[in-house]
């Protein structure tokens, strides 16, 4: 709670910091403490939650799994803070505010971890949404930009009329915006007494959450939206907002929905299956490495919706945790190389493993995690989402499909590694990588080992 | 049928065809001037479940504040019907079909929910008095006070996005 | 004490990190420091084992005197759990001091030996690292810990083989021993498959509470039998995965004494041994181990009578003992077994280090032809050698006598063809004395026929040698047949761990006292008919005479290495190149460039989805709503 708190005031703190800090640097630094000041209190919070859940004005329920996913993703944000910092400075003038933004989108994602009504649902959501549209086109010079923010709003107000619309039936049907309320909780008992105004209502709530993360056939704003905008906050997007909307996903669907899995477990599996063709598929064809890991974040998010799909099983909550995390960490770490290089395109990799070996090597670990290779975070996260499917013991060809696609996924993240390490070429370099940068790459790799070797390091 | 449900689907009717006439008039004005009148019968909407402030609300905020800046928008742009770029007809076939196609599966989604409809009588006035000034603000100042403060953040962040695209760059630089 | 017993293993891995990352710079101080990871390590097993002989008798007998020492878990899942246990119990701590004790007289010996080797230090780390897992070998309280060390020996044989790199010859050995050795390591390990399949355990004792239930299953038991044995077949070179020792030669002579003669040849008879719960009730198992034994001591002393290299005699010296102890096994004679690696261990790395000398004096040279007269220059060597021989050939009262007759004895009272075995037994062992007076008196006796000066061997060289003639000499009085009215003090000491076999089987033999010391006269005189057609042989040797007839066949070692390589190498080729061109490069790449080229071409379709108008993606997201509430509703009726 506090931490919701804290970050609020501190996107306050940082319109300030603008108004009256005049170097860059001070505004960086105050960013930066905020963070950790944020870390700090969510630890706390944990420490506060970890015996018993709490609730709070009958909106927010914070139990030992919500602060301790708050702390993960806090974690996740302060790793892309340090790594981003001066390059999030560097999009515009006004530094201040995209931190200052950056931190309104963390209260919305602690509000997302864990609400306990449909209305702080929607208002986390759209706390995580609007900042995002106005980080999207906060290059103003550059027009994939502009059009960029201005496609993520139009699809997003349209995903939101979904929302609204679906939590609407949801009310019609069952009176109540509490999801711990008896006549919410004795609605969704069973399939068989469920009224067909929560049917639709699931089914258009399961749409929006789908667009959100990006998941096929709402997902073509996706390689848009996180090709045209800043690559300083393109990781962001893709990583803490998303995973953060995936934990709401799972609150919603498995704590209320569980029990009437029949009525969206279909969709859910044609959306998998969708979102594993597109986006494993199409991310071969790209030339542009960001565009590629947009593909690869809509593939990724494939994997992740086996958690949801997975219904009432811990595996789930766990691989979930460990996903985001692990995906969180390699995305951020391929994307700190990526910034660094002035031409995105494939070619532009060429030789980076001559020229600059540490950052080729943590975006080679980065990569192997997210194909899912044994010793990376990303096998375990992998074998986590997908034994859960397994344990439930329906649809398990969508496994045997997932492994297949996460085969193709390896080509054209191996391209990237191939471009690195056994051509020969200038790779020109946007930024020349400091120390600082060097030494934090090599940190977010060596997690990425060490959660390979030891996964049961994020499970609280 | 008493007097509130024939004024109910008079306001439905009328609120249905003003939408429709947003989106098919050729001429933006005439869209932002059938935009109000929607507005407007949803007020009327507001009025019949006992909800007066929602309704007072509605035609101030949306009918006149956003509606007028909108108008000013399209005035200052210059738009017109001229301006419209020309949809070819398969496209609108198309939006056509689609639209018409999620109506129907809504529809037959629900459809077991609308049968029976017939004979629940719908007590459309004194069914709730939540929506009088004085109840809403108590619940927004107790029961929901937690959403209504987070709002907040809402509206910030949408203060301070509205301020990061609207500054000027350029202008900064040459200040400096 | 016992509950230490993780340091006898940790001191040679802790060496061999030393000396591994230090090769460079340690210089002469890696071969003392590996020797004196070797010495702890021994210090700590002769404690270990003096408290496991001193163990009052109640708890020893109520624990079957074996102690279980659980370190951590090794794989823990909900499916399966193995724990990396250690046991210690008569039979591991008698092949402790026999590893620790027999690797440190080598360690120093190497010292001197391969003094101006340029890879010192790498030798040194490679035998630390095989004595490290040669222990978690016999140390391992289940099967899997044992197999770890069973590769882990196996690797370090290879690298030791092919240690002089350079030489093609050489690493072609290396790479021979190694895929025979594998060969035999796939049936340990389906045998491993096939246990746990059934007994969801693979440690010893589970699995030997388990017998009585199994026994039920016979040709389960023996599938599982023949299975280990075909492991055993690799490691401890029988028919037919022999052919890799004599190449093995190949690699430094420390390394051939160590490796390829005391310790790591045997694991297959401890592996055995150690599954005697096992053999027990698979009868067939056992007459096929003693069939294979036999026929491998025969047919490994007749390639011996006819070869001129030193090393390669000895070589095929150790295969034809190994068949002796396999025809133990054989016969549930285990003790007798153990009886023979151990004596073995002592005279068989005698000999190797004795014809490592010989080799160092003459420069290198291994081919006897080139030497004789050696007698004259090194004296120590000479004599050491000589007790060695008289070991092996089973003259009384050395070492190699009480073993190989317990072994003989056993045979000989075993089933109804147990006399024919015997005999034939007894041409092996008639053909092992010739062999090694043969190699005895061509090297040492007549005139030196090579060039230089030999010279005798430092004292680094020749104390290891003196200890170990010495252990040859007293080391068959700790089993002293009772018919001299000794006490066989091994057969009690490896009591406990046989109970459950013998009550299963007995192995004891039967003889009338007159019967088994005529059988012993009988054999001592074959031993005396052995030496002495050497004697008349070879007192006078020719070097230019070339070998004729069957003793041609026998020295160019009937010819298997060549069938193998018809029967098996040739076809083997043969298929590959045409799965090569047909499967691989039609077939499989065939398909997978097609998958490839299936998603690049569907890429460029997808990605027309991509078109970036904002009404067109409005339109898709409805269309995709549509599909999801129409799949939804239509797949469950709703």
């Amino acid at each position: 709670m506090n931490a919701i708190v804290l970050s609020g005031i501190w996107g306050v703190v940082m319109m300030f910091a603008g108004l009256f800090l005049k170097s860059s640097k001070q505004i960086q630094w105050t960013a930066l403490l905020g963070i950790i000041a944020l870390l700090v209190v969510s630890i706390l919070d944990y420490q506060a939650h970890s015996v018993q859940a709490q609730t709070y004005f009958g909106m927010m329920t914070i139990d030992v799994y919500t602060s301790w996913f708050s702390i993960l993703i806090t974690a996740c944000c302060a790793m892309y803070l340090l790594i981003f910092h001066k390059d999030i400075a560097a999009v515009g003038k006004n530094e201040a505010e995209y931190f200052a933004l950056i931190f309104f989108v963390m209260c919305g994602v602690y509000l997302l971890a864990s609400y306990s009504n449909l209305l702080i649902l929607f208002l986390g959501i759209e706390i995580l949404s609007i900042p995002q549209y106005i980080l999207a086109g906060s290059d103003k010079e550059n027009i994939k930009s502009n059009e960029a923010s201005l496609k993520y709003f139009l699809m997003g107000a349209f995903s939101t009329g979904l929302l609204l619309m679906g939590m609407t039936l949801i009310y019609g049907a069952t009176g109540s915006f509490d999801i711990t309320s008896e006549k919410f909780v004795g609605q969704f008992e069973q399939l068989s007494s469920m009224s067909s105004l929560s049917f639709v209502g699931i089914l258009l709530l399961l749409i929006s959450f789908g667009f959100k993360v990006s998941a096929a056939p709402l997902h073509l704003w996706t390689p848009d939206v996180y090709d045209g905008s800043p690559t300083a906050f393109t990781p962001f997007m893709a990583t803490i907002v998303k995973v953060s909307v995936f934990v709401a996903f799972i609150r919603l669907f498995h704590f209320s929905f569980g029990n009437v899995s029949d009525a969206w477990q279909i969709a859910i599996a044609s959306m998998i299956v969708l979102t594993l063709i597109i986006g494993n598929v199409t991310a071969v064809y790209q030339q542009s490495l960001k565009r590629m890991m947009a593909y690869s974040s809509i593939a990724q998010a494939g994997f992740m919706l086996f958690s949801i799909f997975a219904v009432n099983s811990t595996l789930a909550y766990k691989g979930i945790l460990l996903y985001s995390v692990v995906y969180s960490l390699a995305s951020i770490g391929v994307f700190a190389v990526i910034i660094k290089m002035k031409d995105y395109t494939y070619d532009g990799f060429n030789g980076l493993a001559k020229k600059q070996p540490v950052l080729a090597f943590t975006a080679t670990v980065c990569l192997l995690s997210l194909v899912g290779i044994p010793l990376t975070g990303g096998f375990f996260a992998k074998y986590f989402v997908l034994s859960a499917v397994v344990e439930q013991g329906k649809y398990i060809w969508i496994v045997v499909f997932a492994v297949l696609m996460a085969a193709i996924s390896a080509y054209y993240y191996f391209r990237v590694i191939r471009s690195m390490y056994f051509k020969t070429g200038e790779a020109a370099m946007h930024t020349e990588p400091t120390t600082w940068d060097k030494t934090l790459l090599i940190l977010n790799a060596m997690i990425i080992l060490l959660l390979g070797v030891l996964p049961s390091l994020v499970f609280g | 049928m008493n007097i509130y449900q024939i004024t109910f689907w008079i306001l439905s009717l009328f609120t249905l065809a003003f939408a429709i006439g947003v989106i098919m008039s050729r001429n933006p004005i005439n869209s932002v001037l059938f935009l109000i009148l929607t507005f407007f019968c949803i007020s009327g909407h507001y009025v019949l479940m006992n909800a007066q402030f929602l309704a007072i609300v509605n035609i101030i905020v949306y009918a006149g504040a956003i509606m007028v800046l909108f108008l000013f928008v399209i005035m200052l742009m210059n738009l017109n019907s001229d301006t419209e770029p020309q949809k070819n007809f398969l496209v609108q076939f198309a939006g056509v079909v689609s639209g018409g196609a999620l109506l129907l599966i809504m529809v037959a989604a629900i459809k077991s929910s609308l049968t029976g409809l017939e004979g629940k009588n719908i007590d459309l006035i004194n069914s709730t008095d939540i929506g009088l000034i004085k109840n809403l603000g108590t619940v927004l100042f107790t029961t929901y006070v937690f959403p209504f403060e987070i709002a907040s953040v809402l509206f910030l962040s949408a203060m301070v996005g509205a301020v990061v695209l609207g500054k000027k760059d350029s202008a900064l630089k040459t200040a400096e | 004490m016992l509950n230490l017993v993780w340091l006898v293993p940790l001191f040679p891995l802790i060496g061999f990190i030393i000396t591994g990352l230090g090769r460079n710079h340690l210089g002469k101080a890696s071969g003392w420091i590996a020797s004196l990871a070797i010495l702890a390590s021994f210090v700590v097993s002769a404690l270990i084992f003096i408290e496991l002989k001193t163990l009052p008798e109640d708890i020893a007998e109520h624990t079957t005197g074996s102690h279980v020492v659980h370190l951590f878990n090794f794989i823990n899942t909900h499916a399966m759990q193995i724990a990396f246990d250690f046991q210690i119990d008569a039979l591991s701590s008698i092949f402790l001091l026999v590893i620790t004790g027999i690797g440190f007289l080598i360690h120093i010996y190497s010292i001197s030996y391969m003094s101006h080797d340029e890879g010192f230090g790498k030798f040194f780390a490679y035998l630390n690292l095989f004595v490290f897992s040669m222990l978690l070998l016999v140390l391992g309280a289940n099967y899997l810990i044992l197999f770890i060390g069973w590769e882990g020996v196996g690797l370090c044989s290879y690298l030791l083989i092919g240690f002089w790199y350079k030489n093609i010859a050489y690493t072609d050995a290396a790479k021979k021993a190694f895929i025979m050795n594998r060969i035999g390591d796939l049936g340990f390990l389906i045998g491993m498959f096939l246990l746990y399949s059934k007994c969801n355990a693979l440690d010893f004792k589970s699995i030997e509470n388990m017998m009585p239930t199994l026994m039920n299953d016979p040709s389960y038991i023996t599938a599982v039998a023949l299975c280990f044995f075909i492991g055993a077949t690799g490691k401890s070179a029988q028919i037919p995965l022999f052919t890799w020792l004599p190449d093995a030669m190949a690699g430094p002579t420390p390394v051939s004494a160590l490796i390829h003669a005391a310790t790591m040849v045997t694991a297959g008879v401890y592996m055995i041994a150690r599954s005697n719960f096992l053999y027990s009730v698979a009868p067939i198992a056992q007459q096929v181990i003693l069939i294979i034994g036999l026929a491998t001591a025969l047919l490994a002393a007749t390639i011996a009578t006819q070869q001129n290299d030193i090393k390669k005699v000895l070589a095929y010296s150790t295969v034809s003992q190994l068949g002796f102890m396999f025809m133990a096994l054989g016969v549930g004679a285990y003790t007798a077994a153990i009886f023979h690696v151990i004596t073995h261990a002592f005279f068989k790395a005698l000999l190797f280090l004795g014809s490592g000398s010989v080799i160092h004096a003459v420069d290198g040279e291994q081919d006897i032809r080139n030497m004789g007269g050696l007698k004259k220059y090194m004296k120590i060597t000479y004599i050491t050698f000589f007790i060695g021989c008289i070991a092996i050939a089973g003259i009384p009262p050395l070492s190699g006598f009480f073993s190989k007759d317990e072994i003989m004895m056993h045979i000989f009272t075993h089933g109804t063809n147990g006399k024919i075995f015997w005999i034939l037994g007894m041409l092996a062992a008639m053909m092992t004395a010739y062999y090694m007076f043969r190699l005895l008196f061509i090297t040492f006796h007549g005139t030196y026929r090579g060039k230089g000066h030999p010279h005798e061997s430092p004292a680094l060289m020749t104390m290891p040698l003196i200890v170990l003639a010495a252990l040859s000499i007293v080391g068959g009085f700790i089993g002293i047949p009772e018919v001299f009215g000794g006490h066989h003090a091994l057969n009690a000491f490896l009591e406990p761990i046989l109970l459950k076999s013998q009550a299963l089987q007995t192995s004891i033999y039967e003889l009338s006292h007159q019967n088994e010391i005529l059988l012993m006269g009988v054999a001592v005189f074959i031993a005396c008919i052995g030496i002495t057609m050497a004697w008349f042989g070879f007192k006078k040797y020719n070097a230019a005479d070339t070998t004729k007839g069957i003793a041609k066949f026998a020295e160019d070692k009937w010819y298997i290495d060549e069938l193998y390589d018809k029967v098996i190498v040739k076809p083997l080729f043969g298929i590959s190149k045409w799965i090569e061109k047909i499967i691989e490069k039609a077939g499989i790449d065939g398909i997978v460039n097609g998958v490839g080229r299936l998603i690049q071409v569907g890429s460029t379709k997808i990605r027309l989805l991509q078109s970036g108008l904002v009404g067109f993606y409005l339109f898709m997201f409805v269309l995709g709503i549509i599909l999801l509430f129409a799949l939804q509703m239509w797949l469950v009726k709703f």
